[in-house]
């Protein structure tokens, strides 16, 4: 039989071409009669009426085929977002969802915005006459703050991002789902966390403020759209969100399903920002205006910047309660966060903050609420952690100060307090499945020498600091059932007895291809090289969500599983009904089908397969040689949980005290990932996640002149981790616990990556210099003027 | 403002020796920007700060010397790379501030590309190679349609980007002396991979103990690399005691202007570049 | 105005007539079609787009076309050698150093270069030599990991057919 694969460390399915330079990436595409798009964009304003539109000078540039502005396109406003086809609608209604975004647009709310889209023969053409666009703008109030936006709102006749959002106010928690608009539970006897402070012995009170990352994914967005000559239009694209970006763009263009055609080229990388659509409406109208003319459109680095979407900035204020030996009793909460121009992921990341916060400790009561305000920044949507690096960095440095300050184990009061099996996780009325939290923390605590650290660093002098940090977190596999999550399988068993799968699984460099093959030929029995895993093109899948919320080994693995037993059942009646067996009685190996016990009599599933396909006539007897047709399995699986992962992450860090620089010296980072189906990928995951969660405590943010325009949008500036800025990093896989409702035992892994090295390294900083930094980036300007101001408290 | 990913158009020229280059260049002046590696020249002409004309030295053969002689000193021709003089063995031994200037300037790639004389004439504020150069002293080699001339680094950089370097004139070599100076380089950034937020150097002759001469250099601190004769003052004839060093890490803010900017702030940048200079001095005394 | 640019690509001579303002790695990807060398950033910044000019590694993207005139070019799609995959290329399949891929031509280019001139590198090392190639996913763990195996293997000098 062939070996399992499950948990091996194989090379990964889609690796090969990556490694010569074969993967085709959109950018990479050149097909005949080719066009370029070029999609002209407001730089100079963040905020700005456009008054003239001159295209003049630009049609003069030799190779221009045509330039379409904001009349020449749809105006139907669209949303980037796949939400409304996640939830019912009335849902989205409740939330309070919208749709405000134009292709092209005569009001600038953010630098970036796109005006125009100039098509021509070559890139250059399309380049040069950009260049030629005069556009004559008039300048308008910038608001950069939740406080500047949130007065302008107030203000009678006051400017309104949209009317659509009385008071700039882009989303709160709907009171009619969140009494209180806060989410959360109260005590027992109905009390709410505000009313339980009174009884506490200890409470805390701290605001923090988090970030506008960006994902920072290394292929810039890039497109090759078509509209053809049997009037489909056709669109690669490396969205995150295939199937659903393929219904948004019918929608949008008023087309059925059966005339869009998407096709998923390589990713070079998601984190979210490929989480819906991004350049898809300017491509596609672009080529709709040029038929039978393909036309490629790429974005520039800079454009990434100002024009896709980014991490959800803003302050967190955090109330915690407790009784002196620990009890945690009550927290209130509040995230108010920066919004940008436009709605998109409106209430999604600031809801799961509180989702986050509900889902790790067990308080008697707990109530966030979560308020976004319009600004005239590039909008904020999906980025890995959609909301938990935010909550984490803030929840627990307040829990490690509450341990110090009350003396007690910070390790043991997490293992005592963090919810567990039964009890309900982010999500109210789910509960947990399967906990491996307490594991991680062991094997994370001797990995990395807590104890031995925790004493050795307790007094110091010198100039540099030691400092070690500890952060737990939860996290969920695929959003079920707050959001859909459905995935369609088909297997077709070809007739030499090798298999196709047909899913449209989003590889966004995670290793999903692989593991989805892992699966196949696990359930099967077959093995790697007799799966091959067919995805990306919507002519030819069935309905995917696509990769968000770490869903998809867990959400779509299960249909690949399922359309495969389908197939190795189909298989097996075959067998059972040619050699006059029951199917309870057979078993299949290496492509042999036998009784149990009695291995002459069996028959070879490579025969049940050609036969099922060329099923000739026996011209002798008149009857069919073999069972006639071909064996396909088929699954149409709808998640039946979200079986939370923990993780525990363990830092060090050393603190220059006279420079205010850290250095991240070391970090252990324990999974509780159920089982790990190709560790590699696991690993990678966990690694790759260690730098954005360093890169988020450490360096990276937004830098805005007075008007609003981003300083730093390039790798020049914008600072993310390099080879030589990584610390020693040591990933744990913990498989102590699997999970009973995850296929094969899985919980997700994706996102969990951040929140441990993020809330680790802010609290490994506190520990070295006893000061709490509570502003990310933790900068060595911020350490060294907290020093200054405050003294070294340690 | 535009963005594009296509040059703003310009003519390449590319001169086959040093008399064809300087005739371009008399000719076009401000014109003509000299293109050396082409780390810098392309990035200014794809943000819209390029010359309608660019001259190239990557045909002319022969400028990619690093040659030393122990009375002349270093010389460094308009073509060596900065891996190249990180790579020298007596550029090691003898001028490790610029050694180390060199080997963390940029990425390996853009050390293959990039060179020292175009760091120096860049004149960026924070450029590394200038202030080491400028602690170690040295001048420059400037080649015109009458001839050539020396200008000493410390009259080279008049203000912000500005040099004393004609618009007619082709830099084509850095001359360092032969030095028993010890000196050194460090320089404080965000990431590894970045441009200085501070960089500091310094170059100290000693009698025994003491310091008998002392050229100190602080960038990105002002709108050029400064050299703080203050601390210099304070340095020579002293003995490096933590008394000595402690009037140094005094005397640094009131000698240097910075700004905030993306990189870093002002307050922060005269924070530490006292405690810069002080951790310098004592890398270049071997403490 | 063009000019003739002739310069050798993964060891084949290639002539292509070239504009001043074109840059190396428009020239590969679009004239050439060698699009294994990736636009990243394009200022210098990314290092996806890494590239050998007389087996120094350089950034494509800020590199004029015109000015390697007659050198010899090699892009990761030059780096196989008797249809084996260069060293590099193997051990990046074998340890999974690999995610979305973007960056991995440039990695791997870095390396190839490092590996010439340096037969015994330790993990700093290699660190250093791709010091300059951003990567988003990887934390670049395994690409280390997999330098070191490329390191250890006997044909780990591969090179340009």
């Amino acid at each position: 039989m062939a070996e399992s694969v499950i948990g091996k460390r194989i090379p990964k399915v889609d690796s090969r071409e990556k490694v010569t330079g074969q993967a085709v990436y959109a950018g990479d595409m050149r097909m005949p009669g080719m066009y370029y798009g070029k999609v002209v964009r407001c730089w100079e304003h963040a905020h700005a009426k456009v008054k003239k539109l001159d295209f003049s000078a630009a049609l003069k540039v030799p190779g221009v085929v045509k330039i379409i502005g904001p009349d020449d396109v749809t105006k139907k406003p669209y949303n980037t977002t796949v939400m409304k086809l996640l939830v019912p609608e009335i849902f989205g209604e409740v939330f309070g969802e919208i749709a405000d975004l134009n292709i092209f647009n005569r009001v600038v709310k953010h630098q970036g915005d796109a005006i125009c889209g100039v098509i021509a023969r070559t890139e250059e053409a399309a380049e040069r006459a950009a260049a030629k666009i005069k556009v004559t703008y008039e300048p308008l109030p910038v608001y950069m703050t939740v406080e500047a936006s949130k007065a302008e709102g107030k203000k009678k006749n006051g400017y309104l991002f949209t009317p659509l959002k009385p008071g700039n106010l882009a989303f709160d928690l709907p009171e009619s789902f969140f009494p209180g608009k806060r989410y959360g539970w109260n005590d027992k006897d109905g009390k709410t966390a505000e009313q339980l402070f009174s009884k506490c012995d200890y409470i805390i009170e701290d605001t923090f403020y988090v970030p506008k990352q960006k994902q920072c994914q290394m292929e810039n967005h890039s497109y090759v759209a078509h509209y053809d000559e049997r009037n489909r239009l056709n669109i690669w694209t490396s969205t995150q969100m295939p199937k659903p970006v393929q219904v948004l763009i019918a929608e949008l263009f008023e087309l059925p399903l059966t005339r869009v055609r998407l096709t998923q080229t390589t990713v070079g990388g998601g984190f979210g920002v490929r989480l819906g659509m991004i350049g898809e409406p300017h491509a596609c109208a672009m080529a709709m205006a040029v038929p039978g003319h393909p036309v490629r459109m790429e974005f520039l680095r800079e454009e990434d910047w100002v024009a896709s979407e980014t991490r959800y900035p803003g302050h967190i204020w955090l109330k915690m309660g407790f009784k002196k030996d620990g009890t945690p009793v009550a927290v209130d909460a509040m995230y108010s966060a920066r919004k940008g121009g436009y709605y998109t992921h409106g209430s999604g990341p600031p809801f799961c903050a509180a989702a986050f916060l509900h889902g790790m400790y067990k308080w008697q009561a707990l109530g966030m609420q979560t308020e976004g305000y319009f600004t005239n920044e590039v909008p904020t949507g999906a980025y890995r952690g959609y909301g938990n690096p935010q909550i984490t960095f803030a929840a627990e440095q307040m829990i490690t100060k509450m341990c110090n300050e009350l003396g007690l184990d910070e390790i043991e009061w997490r293992k005592k307090w963090h919810k567990s099996i039964g009890d309900e996780t982010w999500l109210k009325g789910v509960t947990f499945a399967s906990d491996g939290l307490n594991d991680c923390l062991d094997v994370a605590a001797k990995e990395f020498g807590w104890y031995e650290k925790k004493k050795k660093y307790a007094k110091q002098t010198g100039v540099k600091r030691r400092g070690i940090g500890l952060a737990v977190m939860q996290h969920t596999s695929g959003a079920f059932p707050m959001l859909l999550e459905h995935s369609v399988c088909t297997a077709k068993l070809n007739e030499d007895c090798t298999v196709e799968l047909i899913q449209q699984i989003s590889d966004l460099g995670t290793g999903g291809h692989t593991v989805i093959t892992q699966m196949a030929a696990e359930t099967l029995g077959f093995p790697m090289e007799d799966i091959h895993l067919k995805s990306g093109d919507s002519d030819m899948c069935g309905f995917d969500i696509g990769a968000h919320a770490s869903r998809t080994i867990y959400c779509a693995g299960p249909a690949t599983i399922e359309a495969c037993e389908s197939v190795k059942k189909q298989l097996l009646e075959r067998a059972a009904q040619l050699l006059e067996a029951n199917v309870a009685d057979l078993e299949m190996k290496d492509k042999i089908i036998s009784v149990k016990g009695n291995p002459q009599k069996s028959i070879s599933a490579v025969k049940i397969a050609k036969e099922g396909v060329y099923n000739y006539i026996d011209a002798a007897t008149g009857k069919t040689i073999g069972i006639p047709g071909q064996i396909q399995g088929y699954s149409s699986f709808f998640a039946k949980h979200c079986s939370p992962p923990y993780g525990a992450c363990m830092s060090e860090v050393e603190v220059d005290i006279e420079t205010g620089e850290v250095k991240v010296l070391n970090l252990v980072n324990g999974h509780d990932i159920g089982k790990a189906i190709h560790p590699p990928s696991v690993e990678g995951q966990l690694e790759g996640g260690a730098q954005q969660g360093l890169g988020f405590v450490l360096t990276e943010e937004y830098a805005y002149d007075s008007k609003g325009r981003v300083l730093n949008n390039d790798f020049t500036d914008y600072k993310m981790l390099g080879p030589s800025d990584m610390p020693k990093a040591k990933i744990i896989l913990v498989e102590t616990a699997p999970d009973p409702i995850g296929p094969m035992g899985v919980k997700s892994c994706g996102e969990s990556a951040l929140m441990g090295p993020i809330g680790s390294v802010a609290n490994a900083v506190y520990d070295a210099i006893g000061i709490q930094i509570k502003e990310a980036p933790i900068t060595p300007e911020k350490v060294l003027k907290a020093i200054k101001e405050q003294g070294l408290r340690k | 403002m535009a963005s594009s990913r296509i040059l703003p158009e310009f003519e390449l020229l590319l001169p086959q020796n040093i008399k064809e280059a300087v005739s371009a260049l008399g000719k076009l002046k401000s014109k003509a920007s000299v293109m050396a590696g082409g780390t810098d020249v392309v990035i200014s002409c794809t943000k819209g700060f390029g010359s309608p004309n660019v001259i190239s030295l990557a045909e002319i053969p022969g400028l990619d010397y690093v040659v030393y002689d122990s009375k002349k000193g270093l010389r460094i021709g308009a073509m060596a790379t900065l891996q190249q003089v990180a790579d020298n063995a007596d550029v090691k031994k003898r001028y490790p501030a610029l050694q180390r200037a060199c080997a963390i300037n940029g990425t390996p790639q853009t050390r293959n590309m990039g060179t020292v004389v175009g760091n120096i004439m860049r004149a960026s504020p924070s450029g590394d190679c200038i202030c080491a150069v400028l602690a170690i002293g040295g001048k420059i080699v400037l080649q015109g349609p009458k001839g050539k001339r020396e200008v000493n680094i410390d009259d080279f950089y008049l203000k912000y980007r500005e040099t004393a370097c004609k618009a007619d004139e082709l830099a084509i070599e850095i001359k360092l002396p032969a030095i028993s100076a010890k000196n050194a380089f460090a320089r404080m950034t965000r990431t590894t991979l970045d441009l200085s937020k501070v960089n500091v150097a310094c170059s100290l002759v000693m009698s025994g103990k003491t310091v008998k001469e002392a050229r100190v250099a602080v960038g990105a601190v002002a709108p050029t690399t400064i050299r703080l004769k203050k601390v210099e003052a304070i340095l020579k004839g002293s003995q490096i005691t933590d008394e000595v060093l402690q009037k140094v890490v005094a005397t640094v803010p009131t000698e240097i202007k910075p700004i905030d900017d993306v990189r870093s702030t002002a307050e922060y940048r005269r924070d530490v570049a006292g405690v810069m200079v002080k951790r310098i001095i004592l890398e270049a005394l071997g403490k | 105005m063009k000019y003739m640019l002739s310069f050798t690509v993964n060891g084949a001579p290639a002539d292509v007539a070239v504009g001043p303002t074109e840059t190396l790695l428009d020239v590969l990807r679009d004239r050439l079609g060698f699009t294994g060398a990736k636009r990243g950033c394009e200022t210098g910044d990314c290092g996806a787009c890494t590239v050998l000019v007389d087996g120094r590694s350089v950034r494509s993207c800020i590199t004029l076309a015109l000015t390697v005139q007659g050198k010899a070019v090699t892009t990761v799609e030059g780096l196989a050698r008797d249809g084996k995959p260069h060293p590099l290329q193997q051990a990046f399949h074998d340890h999974g150093a690999s995610q979305c891929g973007f960056c991995t031509p440039g990695m791997i280019v870095s390396l190839a270069e490092l590996l010439e001139k340096n037969p015994e590198p330790c993990r700093d090392d290699a660190r250093a030599a791709i010091a300059g190639n951003l990567c988003r996913c990887t934390g670049y763990v395994k690409i280390i990991d997999a330098a070191m195996a490329a390191a250890r293997s006997p044909h780990k000098k591969g090179g340009p057919a």
